[in-house]
């Protein structure tokens, strides 16, 4: 959503600098292209009309002819603007992407408003890309994020910090929840929330005339999504899977639905111009709106958490050692940070996982061979009735197939951006520092090149013969590569790996008479285009 | 896995404190605890430590010394052996800057390759058989006198700010 979202900034924004970038253009394009791309750096982001932007790279086409932008092919401006804001192409911008794909190559650019995007849709490219990455890598214009914290006087997060204060953030977190070894401590808090998820199948079931089938289960994930990422960031039970959902809770799931409804809306909120606002009021009013909402909800956690290791400690009691608490004791980030932060990775962390269990729970129901196989996996390995724990997942290699599998086919992120931060080449063009890219892993996860029968589910082609064997590279990064990768992975992989194992151990899984064939649509993350609905039967151990 | 389960451990370790003061220090003391026990528990006497061999990406051979259950990764930090890009994200497994290459009978002792590893192996640029990543080989007397080469360069995109790419 976000790169959207600042997609839209970027073009609205660069409307009103585009005049005074026509100005520039003339004294730019007599500058050699380095000295050139660095005082563009300063307007960032392809603010400029493509074929004023390029400056010949006259100096870089010794080895093999590196061409322009201008020859780079794609869409033309107005249908991508048909295409997009007529044909509401963003919730088909996945599909967007694999037709582009095939129709203009491996790398093509295309024009939204004035602001232009390259996108790579290739596992060599972007891998190229990813590996020529700095210390600090940007994704994307996040200048509302930044104004709505400005205003409000709160700190970045993750997400919305560039520069030296993302890298100081990230230092800090990374060092907490990255290593897969500290993340398997959580093992015991999340396997809690799988206990109640398993009881919430359950109970939901029998409300049902055929006591099996469970109406809309994202709702049901989202729920344990939430309650599992709060588990670990806030040391919190939330009771988001009791029958009676706690006001404040419900409160922050309603923040986070408008966050996701008004996604539309929102997207243009920092994007419409702020002389506009006075007669356009309402898209920035809601993005502060639920901004304030999640805000809020990390504001009232943190500050119970504080107020009781406070309390402990005066009453000479033990503390227990968590992730919020070491934040708060060892005070790597301050307060605002930590608020910051907390309500980023919660906002990421549910939708993301909610809809990867929907997708493997549907893909499971719609392949029950694949299933069985799964479940007699996990029956030799864990016995009956075991619950496992991070330990045991090296050993349920089908598991981590099956996210590895269904993040392929549908990766929540379908495409992921960054913003070059020095003059590139990729496939052959010169890309001046300073653009927006666009790369499209659900193009490559689906690309047969990368994929033999690339659109069969089959979690076993993850499988690996020995230590030496290679799987894939680049074709599916889910949850992206290097420095500015996914903080969460290790947190979501523990999540999604425990629940999955305990569904398949409990249940069989199946697709309900009311669920047809469920297309994925782009809504910021691809999700179901249309509610899931599975019966989930009692295995007999 | 004596280490996972230590680890474990002190995840659960409870911590005593009559202010945030002394909270604080106790948080620092379980901090160091964990670190120490990843950097390995042994005296840090030279008499015990481990020579490795770097082969940088110019083919020049760099001798430095390490303290056994020391990475690899914090032997080129402490060391400040100028890898260019190497060890990316801090030894966290979010990339494979770290990548190195080893002879077959070292690759053979440096212990269990785990599954996440294996992942970031299957992105790292010049992949051998007998690659692993820095952050992940800890030392050992056994390794003694063990050499680890650097891979080549990725082909960089980047052009060079003199234009002379």
């Amino acid at each position: 959503m976000a790169i959207l979202n600042h997609l839209t900034t970027t073009c609205w924004k660069s409307f009103q600098s585009d005049r005074l970038n026509k100005q520039l253009l003339y004294a730019l394009r007599a500058l050699h292209k380095s000295a050139a791309s660095e005082a563009l750096g300063i307007s960032t982001t392809g603010e400029e009309p493509i074929p004023d932007r390029l400056i010949a790279p006259a100096d870089v086409g010794e080895k093999t002819r590196v061409k322009n932008l201008k020859d780079m092919p794609g869409p033309s401006t107005l249908s991508n603007l048909v295409e997009f804001f007529w044909r509401d192409g963003f919730s088909r911008i996945h599909e967007i992407q694999m037709e582009h794909r095939k129709k203009y190559g491996k790398i093509f650019k295309s024009r939204f408003g004035p602001q232009l995007v390259v996108s790579v849709a290739d596992r060599e490219l972007v891998a190229q890309v990813l590996r020529a990455e700095g210390v600090a890598p940007q994704r994307a214009n996040m200048e509302s994020w930044k104004e709505y914290r400005d205003l409000r006087g709160r700190s970045t997060g993750l997400i919305s910090a560039e520069g030296e204060d993302w890298l100081k953030m990230r230092s800090v977190l990374r060092q907490l929840i990255m290593r897969p070894r500290d993340v398997a401590f959580f093992s015991d808090d999340v396997n809690k929330v799988v206990d109640d998820l398993i009881r919430r199948v359950s109970c939901l079931r029998t409300e049902q005339s055929d006591g099996a089938t469970v109406l809309n289960v994202n709702d049901l994930f989202f729920k344990y999504a939430m309650e599992a990422v709060a588990a670990i960031l806030y040391e919190r039970r939330l009771g988001c899977l009791e029958n009676d959902i706690p006001q404040e809770t419900q409160d922050y799931i309603t923040a986070l639905n408008l966050m996701f409804s008004s996604f539309k809306t929102t997207m243009y909120a920092g994007a419409i111009p702020k002389w506009l606002r006075p007669i356009l009021p309402k898209p920035w009013e809601e993005f502060c709106h639920s901004w304030d909402g999640l805000f809020k909800f990390s504001l009232i956690h943190v500050d119970k958490r504080f107020a009781e290791i406070k309390g402990q400690l005066q009453r000479g009691e033990e503390v227990k050692a968590g992730l919020l608490t070491h934040m708060l004791i060892t005070k790597e980030m301050n307060l605002e940070e930590i608020y910051a932060n907390l309500t980023e990775m919660l906002l990421a962390g549910v939708d993301t996982t909610s809809f990867t269990l929907s997708w493997a729970s549907y893909l499971l129901a719609r392949h029950p061979h694949v299933q069985q196989q799964i479940y007699t996996e996990v029956t030799r390995t864990l016995g009956p009735g075991t619950v496992a724990t991070a330990d045991d997942v090296p050993r349920l290699p089908l598991i981590r197939g099956l996210v590895k599998e269904t993040l392929r086919l549908f990766p929540v992120l379908p495409g992921n951006g960054r913003i070059t931060q020095d003059d590139l080449v990729v496939g052959e063009y010169f890309i001046p520092k300073g653009t927006q890219l666009a790369l499209c892993h659900y193009s490559t996860s689906l690309d047969e090149e990368n994929f033999a029968d690339s659109l069969d589910f089959r979690p076993s082609r993850w499988i690996r013969k020995d230590t030496t064997d290679r799987v894939d590279n680049f074709g599916s990064i889910p949850f992206g590569y290097g420095v500015r990768s996914c903080i969460g992975r290790r947190i979501a992989e523990l999540e999604l790996h425990l629940a999955l194992t305990r569904l398949i151990q409990k249940f069989h899984i199946s697709m309900s008479p009311l669920t047809a064939d469920v297309k994925a649509k782009t809504h910021g993350l691809l999700c179901p285009a249309a509610p899931i609905h599975l019966q989930f039967t009692d295995r007999e151990n | 896995m004596s280490l996972v389960t230590a680890l474990g451990r002190l995840a659960h370790v409870r911590l005593r404190g009559y202010s945030r003061r002394t909270a604080a220090a106790s948080w620092g003391a379980f901090l160091t605890a964990r670190r120490s026990l990843t950097a390995g528990t042994q005296p840090l006497r030279s008499d015990n430590k481990v020579t490795v061999h770097f082969i940088n990406r110019d083919g020049e051979k760099i001798t430095v010394k390490g303290a056994p259950g020391e990475s690899l990764l914090d032997i080129v930090i402490s060391e400040d052996l100028d890898f260019d890009g190497f060890g990316a994200c801090e030894g966290t497994l979010a990339c494979s800057t770290c990548h190195l290459i080893f002879d077959e009978e070292v690759y053979k002792k440096l212990g269990p390759v785990t599954d996440e590893e294996m992942d970031m192996l299957d992105l790292a640029y010049g992949l051998t058989d007998t690659s692993r990543l820095g952050c992940q080989i800890c030392l050992t007397k056994s390794l003694e006198g063990m050499v680890a080469r650097v891979p080549e360069s990725v082909a960089d995109i980047r052009q060079s700010k003199d234009g002379s790419s």
